[in-house]
């Protein structure tokens, strides 16, 4: 209703009521009034006359227009209040092509598909369990630091034995609880973690400061029937902004007697909270530690070889291989089931391609290897053109010449012109020479400080010289 | 067992109100009954039971107490029960009686006063504010309001806080509109108003013009009202609220926690365990060596409780292997000690098991870099040259740059180095956070990293 109000008046204005009118040089074009005696006011009801009819004329689309946005607005309502869930469009059938063996070993090392137990986490899973089960059995609250590189298994972990506890608990076990979890990077402010933590108690959406509200009444009033409640965070740090009062309340709420909170925080920085936090509330965080030591080999070939029990598609050689490869760098399952997975399917080419069942072995895992860790910057040397290598060769020697690694264009236009005047081609002009350095500090080969200041500008290499080297030696440059 | 323990312990709180200090009461009373009773206790035993109605009071009584020791001893030691259970703190009392002395001496004289208390944290600040607002004769008397600051949407809505709080009606929604509500309602006649703002560092803002209008109160003629801050900072009146020193009248009277020492942190657990009658678990010599370690890193009482609840864990987890009463060792006290301060201990432990190849190396050419390299300032750029280098000198596969600055990024998650950024990471500088000579020292064992720190050819030039 809103918008069709809003576009009444437009429909009125006829191209013979726009008058142009050239104003400081400028074309503007406005539309002539149409009562002479009152410009502001008036020209509203004059118009609207005409109108009236016309829209009655078409009833049925304003009719339909008048409807559709308060079923919009208690749509939304119901939406906040949870009455209504989200769902996505399903298939009308699922896709029902037969997998051969690489395929299903694909899906198994897919990063998504968790497996029940996590093989080499057998002593964290350990720790964790007990924490938690030794305070859902007291109702007392508490809190735990959980750190480790990415790909650790450190979400995995936790969010596993919180499942086994689950499940104890729906057999009477152990007491109930619930279970929230919220994640920093999925939240576009701090704040917002008190509405995800309320709507997934409650199932309603409120403005952050009501939910804080009740978050805190909830917690810090006594009720005889509460159970406990276990909150996990993941990605603390995002969580942490200059006030820090989001990180405060959410580890102040398990130090209150009435709150049974257990809070799990977790995040990548191993010292977290002496470096980022505040006295007052590493003081609450308190000092249950845990941290996630990078998988060394031995582990990372369990955990692949794990996936694909049962399966012979996969050479044991070329998991080593991978895991010994990645243990070198950063210990991240993920990356080795990234390279398992991207060696599949290249096997899986192949065997499209020769028509017979390949088994992956240590060349598709070179290969992957090679694709995943190989460095870009050396291929776009050697495809770019002969002037650009030209220019970066120049830009080395005039590294060499000074010895800084900060060059400005002047110095390197110059060694430019020599090497040209070498190598017998002719200097294209500075201004086309200031083209070439854009484009190779657009494809960050080079990194230019200030654009502005033409020939002044100091051009800085973002690869080592060695690998220009290297690059232009292969085609045939030096 | 254990359920049955949990629900008797929340029976007994069944029907508390909010009110702190009744939930203190009926937490401690059953155990009252049996030990002895201390005598200031006696005189709120009979409020505490007007509250309720007969019936349930006389359910409480014969509640059965069905927790083992050990159990009661847990929830003992966890710091959210602590200060509540106890009722009283013990080794605060100084605190306590000065700052009831002060309110006293406020109400006599019908006026008002400010007070700033600060203290680190963990020092008894706010449980001993919660006691104060619950100190009986004060009840009657005044009008308690606690703020937590950090609960506030921005520094400004502190005054809608606080007139929420006094139930006022306010005209409009502005700051201003809440503000002039809460001045006159200062101005006209109220019973006593104690406002306590936890955490007033939160309020701090460039001009502290809400900090200077909330410790003015206090000097206007009719206020009546006694404004506590709570916060961390020794110095905070004096560096924020520099103009509050040229009016006597307004400076607030400071009061300060100081971190507990050892004596009164073996005070303080041995006055939690003697509630459950469990002392006898804990040796004198572990106490002491706990509160000891404790109070000289930090004085902080929630770690003390912390670790003396681990041990409890620890304890527990034995009983069940032996099924019968372990007393807690010294070894055990020694054991989460190391694992909870041992810092230094980690840092070999890191270095050995468990780190990546190429981390090490890059460790490596950092250290080899800050001894014999000539320049201190060191890029990510540069330390990528010297890694190569080695690298390729010692027959390893060399990452490329990206993954190299990657490769920084989870060293310094770590905490052993830290990047320091302009925009480029390859401008990073890469500064060593760990002490060079504790590095070098537990790199030293090994022999290629040994070769490599003192590679100097690896340098260039």
């Amino acid at each position: 209703a809103l918008q069709q109000a809003a576009g009444t008046p437009k429909r009125s204005i006829q191209l013979s009521n726009i008058v142009e009118e050239y104003a400081n040089g400028r074309r503007v074009s406005r539309v002539l009034k149409l009562s002479p005696k009152k410009p502001d006011s008036g020209t509203e009801e004059p118009m609207e006359e005409p109108k009236t009819p016309k829209r009655s004329n078409r009833g049925s689309l304003a009719g339909s227009a008048t409807k559709s946005t308060p079923k919009s607005a208690s749509k939304m309502r119901l939406i906040r209040d949870g009455t209504i869930k989200p769902t996505i469009h399903s298939r009308d059938a699922p896709l029902g092509n037969e997998m051969n063996e690489l395929a299903i070993a694909r899906e198994r090392l897919h990063v998504s598909a968790t497996p029940a137990s996590l093989p080499c986490r057998e002593k964290e899973y350990e720790e964790i369990y007990n924490f938690l089960e030794g305070k859902i059995y007291d109702g007392c609250g508490g809190c735990m630091y959980i750190s480790g590189v990415p790909g650790t298994g450190k979400t995995a972990t936790t969010t596993a034995v919180i499942r086994a506890l689950k499940h104890l608990s729906e057999e009477e076990h152990i007491p109930k609880f619930e279970f929230v979890d919220i994640n920093g990077m999925r939240l576009t402010e701090p704040r917002q973690a008190y509405v995800h933590i309320h709507r997934q108690l409650t199932g309603k959406t409120l403005a952050w400061e009501q939910a804080y509200n009740l978050l805190n009444k909830r917690f810090t009033t006594k009720a005889p029937r509460r159970t406990t409640t276990v909150l996990l965070v993941d990605e603390l740090d995002i969580l942490c902004n200059k006030r820090q009062d989001v990180v405060y309340n959410i580890l102040n709420w398990p130090t209150m007697p009435t709150a049974q909170l257990i809070v799990v925080t977790i995040a990548n920085t191993m010292d977290l909270p002496e470096r980022l936090l505040k006295g007052k509330i590493s003081s609450r965080l308190g000092l249950t530690r845990l941290t996630f030591q990078p998988y060394n080999f031995r582990q990372l070939q369990e955990i692949v070889m794990a996936r694909l029990v049962g399966m012979s598609s996969f050479n044991s050689d070329a998991v080593q291989l991978v895991a010994r490869k990645v243990a070198a760098v950063s210990g991240d399952a993920r990356r080795a089931l990234d390279i398992c997975r991207r060696a599949t399917e290249l096997a899986d080419d192949q065997a499209r391609k020769t028509d017979q069942s390949v088994t992956v072995s240590m060349t598709h895992v070179q290969q992957a290897l090679t694709e995943m860790i190989t460095s870009a910057k050396v291929r776009t040397i050697r495809s770019s053109s002969r002037m650009e290598q030209l220019f970066l060769q120049a830009v080395t020697a005039e590294v060499a010449r000074t010895g800084i690694e900060e060059c400005n264009f002047l110095g390197v236009y110059s060694q430019y012109e020599s090497l040209a005047a070498f190598s017998g081609v002719s200097v294209p002009n500075p201004g086309r020479a200031m083209a070439i350095c854009a484009r190779l500090t657009a494809s960050r080969i080079l990194i230019c400080e200030g654009g502005s200041n033409d020939i002044y500008q100091k051009i800085l290499l973002n690869i080592s010289t060695d690998d220009v080297h290297f690059a232009l030696q292969a085609s045939k440059l030096l | 067992m254990h359920r049955r323990t949990r629900l008797s312990l929340r029976s007994s709180s069944i029907n508390d109100k909010e009110n702190d200090s009744e939930q203190t009461h009926l937490q401690t009373t059953p155990r009252k009954r049996r030990s002895k009773v201390p005598v200031a206790r006696e005189e709120e035993e009979p409020q505490e039971e007007c509250v309720h109605s007969p019936k349930k009071a006389a359910r409480k009584i014969g509640r059965p107490r069905l927790s083992k020791v050990l159990d009661g001893e847990e929830l003992e030691n966890e710091s959210t029960v602590a200060p509540d259970a106890i009722g009283k703190l013990p080794e605060r009392e100084k605190e306590y009686d000065e700052l009831v002395a002060y309110v006293e001496n406020v109400l006599s004289s019908d006026g008002s006063g400010s007070l700033y208390i600060s203290g680190p944290p963990g020092t008894g600040k706010t449980a001993t504010l919660q006691r104060i607002l619950n100190h009986p004769p004060f009840v009657k008397k005044l009008k308690p309001v606690y703020i937590n600051c950090t609960s506030i949407k921005s520094v400004g809505s502190i005054y809608k806080k606080i007139s929420e709080e006094l139930d006022l009606k306010v005209s409009g929604t502005t700051e201003k509109m809440y503000q002039a509500a809460i001045e006159a309602h200062l101005q006209r006649k109220h019973k006593t108003i104690m406002l306590v703002l936890d955490e007033i560092d939160q309020l701090s803002s460039s001009k502290q013009t809400i900090l200077y209008s909330i410790f003015e109160w206090p000097a206007r003629p009719t206020a009546r009202l006694v404004l506590i801050g709570i916060a961390n900072a020794l110095d905070l009146t004096d560096r924020l609220l520099a103009r509050l020193q040229a009016r006597c009248e307004l400076k607030p009277h400071l009061i300060q926690f100081l971190p507990y020492t050892k004596q009164q942190i073996v005070a303080i657990l041995k006055a939690c365990l003697e509630e459950t009658d469990s002392l006898a678990r804990f040796p004198e010599a572990a106490l002491g060596l706990l509160a000891a370690k404790v109070a000289s890193t930090s004085g902080d009482i929630r770690r003390a409780l912390f670790i003396a609840r681990r041990l409890v864990e620890s304890a527990k987890k034995e009983d069940r292997t032996t099924k019968s009463d372990t007393v807690v060792s010294m070894g055990q006290v020694m054991a989460v000690l190391k694992q909870v301060y041992g810092a230094s201990q980690t840092l070999s432990n890191d270095l050995e098991e468990g780190f990546p190849l190429q981390q090490k190396l890059l460790i490596c050419s950092l250290m080899l870099l800050l001894k014999h390299g000539k320049n201190k300032d060191i890029t990510v750029g540069k330390l990528h040259d010297v890694y190569k280098t080695i690298c390729t000198k010692r027959n390893i596969q060399a990452v490329d740059q990206t993954e190299f600055i990657s490769l920084c990024t989870l060293v310094e998650t770590r905490g052993i180095v830290r990047l320091q950024g302009k925009k480029e990471p390859r401008m990073h500088r890469v500064c060593l956070q760990w002490d060079e000579e504790e590095v070098s020292s537990s790199l030293n064992d090994k022999q290629l990293i040994a070769s490599i720190i003192n590679d100097v050819s690896c340098l260039g030039k």
